[in-house]
Formats: structure tokens, sequence, C-alpha cells
């Protein structure tokens, strides 16, 4: 178990492009955290990763393990144990080989490692095929083979580069269960990178949500999803996206409004002041698709924000029923309603909201504007 | 309409026989040098093509015990055998760090090898003999087998270097997290899993060095020196060519080449066919 600190860590790669992939993250992992850093592609998640491991080396910054510092600390003497998206495991290797490679090294008694092999793979139900060669594995097989190489180390930090990438859809939430259940027992401390928001919500104590090699956002996975720091993170997390729009705040008798052509929002989630300076300049609305709802389903009497466009597309997904509109053109809207949805592409629709449900970002920085009440 | 044709045309039936026929043509001419192999010269001029009655196995005695084929058949397999380990390791070490570590030059001694494939190899001879004379390796086995590897070694880096540049990046670092330094991982990862590249490499080198003529016959002239080519080279007199005696020799350099190839022709077949490394 283990503390692990990013202290203004950079990566910048040398050569002709010079390329910064990492800038100036701060991350503080807790003992027996599961931190999930998520962001897209070439956001720079990976990089951190492979830093921590100490399979990149690092331009600026301090990175320490427990107080110590790890910046020129040999792989192998990190204390560490990852687990890779494609696996990697040794092809010329048996099953029982691949998860006894690392002890060997470290000159562990042979019977010990024949203990801990036998009974990581009793644990990760890895048993019968011990004398398998990779090869002969189904792609799950290989993920708990995986996984067991670094169990069986026993390290202070597990890492993980989006070890469920290559599975099925149905294999992926297994195993992520799987992961979930060995972090219980297991209690160490875990940094696992992901661009699937979905492994990020459901597996993360805390989440750090990575952008352009920085970090956009650090928090409680439900606490980042209902509180994005800017538009980035409000738009990465959470499937659809969340619909934003570039509106005008303007004050009334009730108090701010945000509002276009097609929307009209009452702001009642921040106090007058806040918004106060914010009157007559533009600014970014957002608002999740599963707020909206169709004006006739409103509960009448409740102050609501509205939307008005035409129906271009219905995608049914079974238990419901996405809804696209076009509010003018080029601005689409998605509403995720319910299954029994009636409208069809081409009717006008206008979907409401409850006020509470609003966003706010800054139109020039895309910070949002923190809310005052809840 | 060669898309529906071709598959007609392709037929079970033809295909066979088109490999019926390569097979023919291939193996014909070593039926035939097997069978002259048991044959004494005379029998031979009588009638080229005939089956061998009785077969004279004492050929292969007297090709060996009586003439010096033995010498020439131990020296052969010291020079190709040791020039092939060599080249095998050293080739090997440099495909491997070429094709995984970013230095600065990297490009540019691939090149530099990769110029010396296309060159041939009688541009070099003056040199390398010129070379050999002033280190004192002319007429030396030692020397024959340093100028083996030096011919060898850029093809079997090239291939080599092909092969690793495939291998995962990850079992690299997963190795690395596990506590092994470069070298290990060069001997633990490299080249075990590289093993079918390695064997391609190994047998063409082999069959190729054991054939080699040129070198040799410039390189080596005491006759107590000689490899197999320059051997059997020896039967063949100015005005009487002792064709029995060249074709058992043959047979016997040829025995080697074959239990070289069974030895590692799965893997090389492995080799050849090899995708990526999953």
């Amino acid at each position: 178990m283990a503390v692990v600190s990013l202290e203004k860590i950079s990566k910048r790669y040398t050569g002709a492009s010079g390329h910064l992939a990492v800038d100036n993250v701060d991350l503080n992992i807790a003992d027996g955290e599961f931190m999930v850093l998520l962001g897209p592609s070439g956001c720079g998640k990976s990089t951190t990763l492979r830093m921590i491991a100490g399979l990149e080396s690092i331009t600026s910054g301090v990175l320490s393990i427990d107080g110590r510092v790890m910046n020129n600390v040999a792989a192998k003497d990190r204390d560490i144990a990852m687990v890779f998206q494609s696996y990697a495991l040794y092809p010329h290797m048996s099953v029982e080989e691949n998860l006894g490679f690392g002890l060997r090294r470290r000159k562990i008694d042979n019977a010990e490692i024949k203990r801990r092999v036998k009974a990581t793979a009793e644990l990760l139900g890895l048993a019968d095929l011990l004398q398998r060669k990779p090869h002969a594995l189904s792609g799950g097989q290989r993920q708990r083979v995986a996984l067991g190489r670094a169990m069986v180390r026993e390290p202070t930090v597990f890492l993980f580069d989006e070890p469920l990438s290559n599975l099925d859809a149905a294999l992926r939430v297994n195993t992520r269960n799987e992961l979930i259940k060995q972090h219980h027992r297991l209690r160490s401390t875990m940094i696992y990178v992901t661009h699937d928001q979905v492994e990020a919500m459901t597996m993360g104590t805390r989440i750090c949500v990575m952008n352009g090699g920085r970090v956009a956002q650090i928090g409680a996975p439900l606490d980042v999803y209902w509180n994005p720091a800017d538009t980035f993170v409000a738009r990465f997390l959470g499937s659809p996206p969340m619909n934003l729009f570039n509106t005008q705040i303007a004050s009334a008798a009730g108090g701010h409004l945000a509002e276009n052509a097609f929307l009209r929002a009452p702001l009642m989630r921040w106090q007058s002041g806040t918004l106060q300076g914010m009157a007559g300049k533009a600014a970014i609305f957002g608002v999740r698709a599963e707020d909206l709802h169709l004006e006739s389903d409103a509960v009448p009497g409740q102050k609501h924000g509205s939307i008005k466009g035409r129906a271009f597309a219905v995608e049914p997904l079974g238990a419901e029923t996405l809804l696209l509109v076009e509010t003018e053109p080029g601005v689409e809207c998605t509403a995720r309603l319910s299954r029994h949805l009636k409208v069809r592409p081409g009717d006008e629709v206008e979907l409401v909201f409850p006020t509470e449900a609003a966003f706010l970002f800054d139109s020039g920085s895309g910070r949002a504007v923190g809310s005052d009440r809840s | 309409m060669i898309t529906t044709s071709l598959p007609r045309l392709f037929s079970r039936g033809t295909l066979a026989a088109i490999i019926g026929l390569y097979t023919f043509y291939t193996l014909a001419p070593f039926v035939w040098l097997a069978t002259m192999s048991v044959r004494t010269t005379g029998e031979i001029s009588l009638d080229h093509y005939a089956w061998p009655k009785p077969f004279h196995w004492g050929q292969f005695r007297s090709a060996w015990i009586d003439s010096d084929f033995a010498t020439y058949f131990w020296n052969s397999t010291i020079v190709v055998t040791s020039a092939v380990v060599v080249v095998t390791l050293i080739g090997a070490a440099a495909a491997h760090c070429l094709a995984r570590f970013r230095f600065a030059g990297n490009r540019l001694i691939y090149g530099i090898l990769f110029s010396s494939i296309i060159f041939p190899p009688q541009i070099t001879l003056i040199s390398l003999y010129q070379i050999l004379v002033d280190y004192n390796l002319y007429d030396n086995l030692f020397g024959l087998t340093l100028v083996y590897i030096s011919l060898q070694l850029p093809l079997t880096v090239y291939l080599l270097e092909g092969f690793f540049a495939r291998i995962p990046q990850d079992l690299f670092d997963a190795a690395k997290i596990d506590g092994y330094g470069d070298i290990e991982i060069f001997w633990r990862i490299v080249l075990p899993v590289g093993m079918p590249a390695i064997a391609t490499t190994l047998i063409l080198n082999f069959i190729q060095l054991w054939n080699e003529f040129l070198f040799a016959v410039v390189l080596i002239t005491d006759p107590s020196k000689r490899t197999l080519p320059i051997g059997i080279r020896g039967f063949m007199g100015d005005h009487f060519q002792d064709i029995g005696l060249i074709a058992t020799g043959v047979m016997i350099s040829v025995i080697p080449v074959i239990v070289v190839y069974m030895f590692f022709s799965e893997k090389l077949i492995r080799g050849m066919t090899a995708g990526a490394i999953k």
C-alpha cells in the first residue's frame, strides 16, 4: 500500500517536434485509493502512467511513492506492477511461468513462488490453465493471467493501462466487476487509465480527467459528473454528452435568465450577485440529456427552462429513446426520453428541464460558473 | 472476368499437377545424383541415367577414408558452424538494438548494413584477401570464418531487425517491471520470441556458407584446410573427372544441410509465415 504523489510533472519528448505530452500535472493518490486517469486519446494519461511506472523519463517535476522520490529509480525498483492493454504475456512461457517470471527475478524461494502462483491462480480461476501457453487462452483468460501476474508480486501500487479495451462488451463488464472485487480485497493503491467513462464512473474512488496533457478536474466520479469544471469535462463525461448552447444572460423580474432564439432558462442555481456582472454578456448554457423532457410531460406549476426545435432523428435503445432535435441550423440537442416516445422525425417539439439541471460556463475560458445553490 | 476464371484455373487438380511437376523438377536432379553416388564412374559413362546395379556403397567409404573427404567435411563443419553461431548471436543482438533502442545514427547504421547487402560479394574479395594477408590470416580457417561472419552479418541483421521490430513494446516494458535488465530481456524474451526468425536466418546462413566456393577457393590454398566445395572440386582433373566419387562427395556434403533443415524446418516455416505476434 502506498501514497503516490505527482508534483508539477511534465513530459516533453525530445526530437524535432518537442511535443509536450504532459504539462504540470499535480496529483495526490491516497493509500488504497482507486484513481482513474480519464481522457481522450493523446491527452497524456498513458504517458503519466508510464512515468509513474518508470517506463518513461520525467522531464520536470517530482514523483514520489510513500515520500520517496522516484524520478530516477528504475522501474524494477519501484515495487509496482502493471497490467497492459495488450496483456503483454510472454508468448513462449506457460501461464505458470508467466505468473512466476517476476518472482524468479527477485530470488524468491522456489516453494514460495509455487505457493503464490497457485494461490493467485486459484483466486482468479486459472488453476486448470497453468500449463497452457497464452495463445491457447481466450481474451478473458489472458486478461486474468495479466492481472494475476501483477497480483502475485504483491506490489505496493497497481497500474492499469486500458486493460479492458480488447475485451468484448459482456466480458468487459465481468472483468470490471472482478477488478473492483480485487481492489476491495487487496486494498492496494491502484491507478487505472481509460478513455471509457463508464469504467471511470463505476470503478474509481476518484477520477482525474485529463485534456491536452493537463489535469482538467479531479474528484469523486459523481461529483465530477454533476459539477464539471469546464465544458470539456461536461462534454466528456456523460453519454450522450451534455448539450451546450451559446446564450446571453439577461436580467428579469424573478432573477436572471440564459436565453437565445430557441432556449429560455431561469438561472435559479446562482444567486443574483454572482450573475450581476454577467448580465448582457454571452455565456455557455448546459443541460444533460437525461434532464430533458417533452413539454407535455412537464410537472405542472414547477419552474422550468425550455428548448424549442424540430426533431430530426429518433433512436430507440430499448430501455429508453434518444431524441435528436435541431434547434437552429447546425445546432443540435439530444434528449434521453421514455421508450414510449411518440415523436416522429420532422415534428416540432418543446423540451423542458428543471431549473436545477442548468449548467453555466464562461463563454471565453469554458470554465464553469460555480453555482451557489444546489 | 479474371476473378471468376482464376478459381477454376487453379482447381485442386491443376494445383496438384503444378506442385507435382515442380517437385519432380527439383527432386529429379537430386535423385539422379543419389543414384550416381552408388555407381562407379565407368558405369555412369556407359549409361548416365541407369538405376544402380549393384549398389556400390563402398564408394562412401572410399570417399570418406581414401580421399581427404573427412578432412574437408570437418573443416567445413568447424568453419560454418562457428560462423553461423557467431553471426546468429551478433546479428540478433545488433538487430535487437536497431529495432528497439532510439539512438543517434540508428538509421544510418541500418542503412550502411542494408547497402552492403546490395553489393555483389566479389567486390570485397580483393580487399578481404589483402586484409587477411596483412593480419596473417590468409590460408587460415579462422580467417575464413571471420570472412564468412562479415559476409552473412548484414543480411542476418536486416532479416531479424524486421522481425524484432514487430515484437510489441509492452513485452519489454512488462519484463522491465518484472525486474529484468536489457541483457536478460534479450536472452529471456527476444531470443525465444524471435526463434522462428532466428531459425530462418540460421538455415539460410548455414546453407549459404556450407556451399560457399568463391571465398574459400581464393583464401585457402593448403589442401588440408580445404572446405567441402573446394575438396569436391579437387576430384575434377583437367582430363578426367571421377563423376562417381564427386556424386558420392556431394551426397555426403548434403547430409548436414538436410539434418539442419529438418531440425529447424518447423520454425523456418513459422518464421516465414509469421504475422504480428499477439
